[in-house]
């Protein structure tokens, strides 16, 4: 159940990270239209059941989802074309993650949990700019031209492929980091 | 709670949503459009540098007179000005490439040099000729600076045609249509300079 869920995360983990400001819009577009369905779906929780209660779901995600796509349209529209796929995903994350009962959790407890993957999609969006392109931050202002750190970088990390390989090694990273620092064995989450 | 009401709060529901995308849509569509055509327009004109202009060139269209050339036809051009004087012209030019159209956008400054050369369409083969599309373009950037004269009419050939400019890799036909479609926009540009450069409007 919940790995349905954490596989849909992966598309835009993937997908939308090709530079630190990328990684940014998604990132908080993702935060935003969460946080408004969130909000807005818990009265209707408790009138709808069943059928009713998804159909509503689904109401609810295009909804907020089309007019997040309008506002990046407007204001960020050279972010919007690339991204405009992974926008449209939100909606069904939106559905599916309320299908499993994510936002039923305490708010403590999701709100971590989005601030973690937050956080991932940043360092990824970051590292595959960093190794992709040299530059670090490009794009982020219009006065700003990024900070060059190489004068060019391995085109395969600008591609989903290359976030796949960088994903992987950051899970080994990981990996590695906690068998060094505990006895303990843990369960690896994807 | 019972049927009727759960099914009115659902259609209540989706009529909050349509009506307020809707209203959203509608009260955005003139910014977007404008944003859109600014992101067109830049995509256009980075052929040249931004500093160069202060005027709208894609807001002044030219009329061409003969538009049809010996190797290529133009379909279209404006005319870049910085304060009242015209800097620049730029040339639309469609030619046959190896495998279809080739569109290339030309910018041609006052005194007939080449300030920029972008491809706009292409349809070459990807890896040989279709390097051509790529921006920025090493290839493209040779012919800043040459005009009509400079290099002479034999000049302005490949290499490999007693001409001096080098080639794409492995795409002869690609390069020397594009060579073509370049002399002939100066060619173009010297027998109607009056014309293109205007009054300065």
């Amino acid at each position: 159940m919940k790995r349905t869920a954490s596989l849909l995360m992966l598309v835009p983990l993937l997908g939308a990270t090709q530079t630190l400001s990328a990684a940014l819009g998604i990132t908080l577009m993702l935060g935003a239209v969460l946080g408004v369905f969130a909000v807005c779906m818990s009265p209707l929780r408790e009138r709808l059941t069943g059928t009713r209660a998804l159909l509503a779901s689904l109401i609810l995600a295009a909804t907020l989802t089309s007019c997040a796509n309008i506002m990046a349209q407007r204001w960020l529209l050279s972010w919007q074309q690339t991204s405009e796929l992974y926008i449209g995903l939100i909606a069904l994350h939106c559905v599916v993650l309320e299908y499993h009962g994510a936002f039923r959790e305490p708010v403590a407890v999701s709100f971590k949990r989005c601030a973690l993957f937050g956080a991932l999609m940043l360092v990824v969006g970051g590292l595959r700019e960093i190794i992709g392109y040299g530059s670090l931050g490009r794009g982020l202002s219009e006065h700003w031209q990024g900070l060059v750190l190489f004068p060019e970088g391995l085109h395969l990390f600008t591609l989903v492929p290359g976030a796949f390989v960088l994903l992987g090694l950051l899970l080994a990273v990981r990996q590695a980091w906690t068998r060094r620092n505990s006895v303990i064995k843990e369960t690896h989450r994807p | 709670m019972n049927r009727s009401a759960s099914v009115a709060t659902l259609v209540l529901l989706a009529l909050i949503g349509a009506s307020a995308t809707y209203v959203l849509q509608r009260s955005s569509a003139p910014q977007i459009a404008s944003e859109q055509r600014l992101l067109d327009s830049r995509q256009l004109l980075d052929v040249m540098p931004a500093a160069l202009y202060d005027n709208q060139p894609l807001e002044q269209p030219l009329t061409l007179a003969e538009p049809v050339l010996r190797h290529s036809t133009l379909s279209g051009g404006y005319r870049a000005t910085r304060s009242g004087q015209t800097v620049a012209v730029l040339l639309r030019s469609r030619s046959e490439g190896y495998a279809g159209t080739l569109e290339l956008l030309i910018a041609i400054d006052a005194n007939g040099r080449v300030l920029g050369v972008k491809t706009l369409e292409q349809r070459e083969t990807p890896g040989l000729g279709g390097y051509i599309g790529e921006w920025p373009n090493a290839w493209l950037q040779t012919f800043l600076g040459k005009s009509r004269t400079e290099p002479t009419d034999a000049g302005w050939a490949l290499k490999k045609d007693q001409g001096q400019f080098d080639q794409i890799a492995g795409a002869t036909i690609t390069s020397r249509a594009a060579i073509n479609a370049i002399h002939d926009a100066l060619r173009y540009f010297d027998e109607h300079q009056a014309l293109l450069l205007g009054a300065g409007s």
